[in-house]
């Protein structure tokens, strides 16, 4: 079982240069380099110049390295940020299958100019309109390398004509859809559940760590963080705890047994066990080793990066 | 716009290799009992298990139940030929994903009811819906055969699953694809068989007052459909999904408003801060009509426990 483990991708404006140069310290899964709303639009043509040094210095720890380019600037962008160590692409504001089948060309011929083996570059889609939320199917559909798409909740409520609070929840169907859809399609969903994905800014610890485990529970594979600190809570969110991984063990104990006892359908705990428990126990147990094993990566490039 | 007459307020799913809940199977007071050859019953077994429907039918249906067969997603055509015999009500599907896998199951249980004598058109389909490719595809399945009557899931082990998630976290994780499951089912005047949310935190499958204020919270979102896994639940869920004799009642008296109101040449009245329009007359009306038919559910039931007991079974 493969599982792509991208729990925190961490948003950096690349012009500054405290913030992209030191992301890559904060044991993110991927770091997305910002060229796009991050960046004032005076400073978008330096910008530019800045992403494959960044690219680079990004990658120090182990992260997935991806830039978000500006829907406008496509090409130049995308030219400027493919250069070895880049996972791909953040792609905003997309809102039709041709943004996407447009965004896979440009990186295709990317790939033949720098050497990168062809379709390797990854696509993280974001849907920021009624539209787009409305397309998804087609949208995710339209190139195999999308592995994520998300939704821009500040830019969606925009587009529906929101003003976001943080009293009520005005993303709920948005969000179900692109949970629903992009699961159907065999592509990551990420998102936060509310009010964090509307109105980004500082929680306590805990709070955050609950905020992101209702996201996983919501279906989301993984969170972009606005800020460093909501790395760790969203790394530990979505890695199944130590409780989880005993309590799948013993599921696939007891379960095994009744096997052998003739039935596939056993209480346990208060619940039953049957075939998809056991099914859900394995995918629990082989996400906690893809988590163990992508955190031991990234835990021995920081150590070497500082050394 | 068909009527529904069906009552499947309350039944079991049991795995049929195990005798004992076979045999006691009647005796549990459900409107149906689906026998499972799916998730509860070993790979090992699959075979020896579809051989046991025949016999089962009559032997779970001699309390007045119905008989359902859950069968396998990849097994379809060896199940059904296993197991649509006389007095099968109900095939039900799992994980139905495509208009196609449905469309394929009508033609072979079309055979089937030719070959072995039974009505056309008598055996239902249930597909139900346990992954986000069966909710994306929902209205097409629901669309797929006149034999899906009762249509919904959205829910459950599978689902959660598919999507990733721990279930019995105590907030509403299926509320889309329930939300699209049950406007497949209403837009082409299907039974929705799916339920409003209600925390579940231990995930308990034979808790009785849980099970009956699900049922009646449901009853009260306008839906019909139960079934669970633990005999605790028949009865408050067969209670949660009929109406109060208090509702009967009242339905009557708006009833009787309304056809007042009709002589009077009004739309509408307020009666003691209660709207009498025709709105309302139509809920009364349908709440009477669901619990006559539950009346008679009951009653049929409790003559084929009679009627077995006289036999010394």
């Amino acid at each position: 079982m493969s599982i792509l483990i991208r729990r925190s991708n961490l948003m950096v404006p690349v012009t500054n240069d405290r913030f992209a140069q030191g992301a890559w310290r904060h044991g993110a899964d991927a770091i997305t380099l910002d060229l796009e709303d991050g960046v004032t639009p005076a400073l978008k043509a330096g910008a530019r110049e800045l992403a494959k040094d960044a690219v680079a210095v990004a990658g120090k720890g182990a992260a997935e390295v991806f830039v978000r380019v500006n829907k406008e600037f496509l090409v130049a962008d995308i030219e400027a940020s493919v250069w070895p160590g880049l996972a791909g692409i953040m792609l905003p504001k997309v809102e039709s299958p041709e943004d996407v089948i447009e965004a896979s060309e440009v990186l295709s011929s990317a790939e033949r100019q720098r050497g990168i083996e062809p379709g390797t570059l990854s696509l993280i889609l974001l849907l920021e309109s009624a539209n787009a939320v409305f397309r998804v199917r087609e949208i995710i559909a339209a190139s195999e390398r999308v592995s994520q798409v998300g939704l821009d909740e500040s830019d969606l409520s925009a587009s529906l004509g929101i003003s976001a609070s943080a009293e009520y929840d005005p993303h709920v169907y948005a969000r179900g859809r692109m949970a629903i859809e992009a699961t159907a399609a065999g592509v990551q969903p990420i998102g936060i559940a509310h009010p964090m994905g509307t109105l980004p800014s500082l929680l306590p610890d805990e709070d955050m760590l609950k905020i992101a485990t209702d996201s996983k529970n919501l279906g989301f594979k993984g969170i972009v963080c606005p800020h460093p600190s909501w790395i760790a809570s969203v790394n530990t969110a979505f890695t199944p705890t130590e409780e989880q991984v005993d309590f799948y063990n013993q599921v696939r104990d007891v379960f095994a047994q009744a096997i052998a006892a003739g039935t596939a359908a056993v209480p346990f705990a208060g619940r039953m066990i049957d075939v998809p428990v056991d099914e859900w126990a394995k995918v629990v147990i082989a996400t906690s080793t893809a988590c163990r094993l992508r955190d031991a990566e990234k835990q021995s490039a920081l150590e070497a990066a500082s050394a | 716009m068909a009527e529904h007459t069906a009552v499947h307020r309350s039944g079991l799913t049991m795995p049929v290799v195990t005798p004992r809940f076979i045999d006691n199977a009647w005796r549990r007071g459900c409107d149906f009992i689906n026998m499972d050859l799916e998730d509860s019953v070993p790979q090992n077994l699959k075979g020896y298990a579809r051989t046991l429907i025949k016999d089962a039918i009559a032997n779970v249906t001699k309390g007045g139940a119905e008989a359902f067969t859950r069968i396998n997603h990849d097994l379809v055509l060896a199940d059904l030929e296993g197991i649509v015999w006389p007095g099968l009500a109900k095939v039900n599907y799992p994980k139905a994903e495509y208009a196609e896998e449905i469309q394929t199951l009508d033609t072979i249980i079309s055979r089937l009811e030719r070959e072995r004598g039974i009505r056309p058109g008598t055996v239902e389909i249930g597909a139900n819906i346990e992954t986000s490719v069966g909710v994306a595809n929902a209205y097409d399945i629901a669309a797929a055969s006149p034999r899906v009557r009762e249509f919904g899931g959205a829910g459950g082990y599978d689902m959660s699953r598919d999507l990733g998630v721990e279930m019995f976290v105590g907030f509403d994780q299926f509320v889309y694809g329930k939300g699209e499951v049950e406007l497949a089912a209403r837009a082409l005047g299907l039974e929705p068989h799916t339920a409003p949310f209600t925390a579940n935190t231990t995930g308990s499958v034979g808790d009785p007052d849980r099970a009956f204020r699900e049922a009646e919270a449901a009853r009260k979102c306008g839906f019909r459909v139960g079934g669970g896994l633990h005999p605790n639940v028949v009865e408050p869920q067969t209670k949660g999904f009929t109406p109060t004799q208090e509702e009967v009642d009242e339905a009557h008296q708006i009833l009787e408003r309304y056809r007042e109101l009709e002589v009077s040449g009004e739309t509408w009245a307020d009666i003691d801060g209660e709207i009498v329009d025709r709105y309302e007359a139509a809920r009364a009306r349908k709440l009477i009509d669901w619990s006559e038919l539950c009346a008679q559910r009951d009653q049929e039931k409790a003559e084929a426990v009679a009627r077995v007991e006289r036999l010394g079974e």
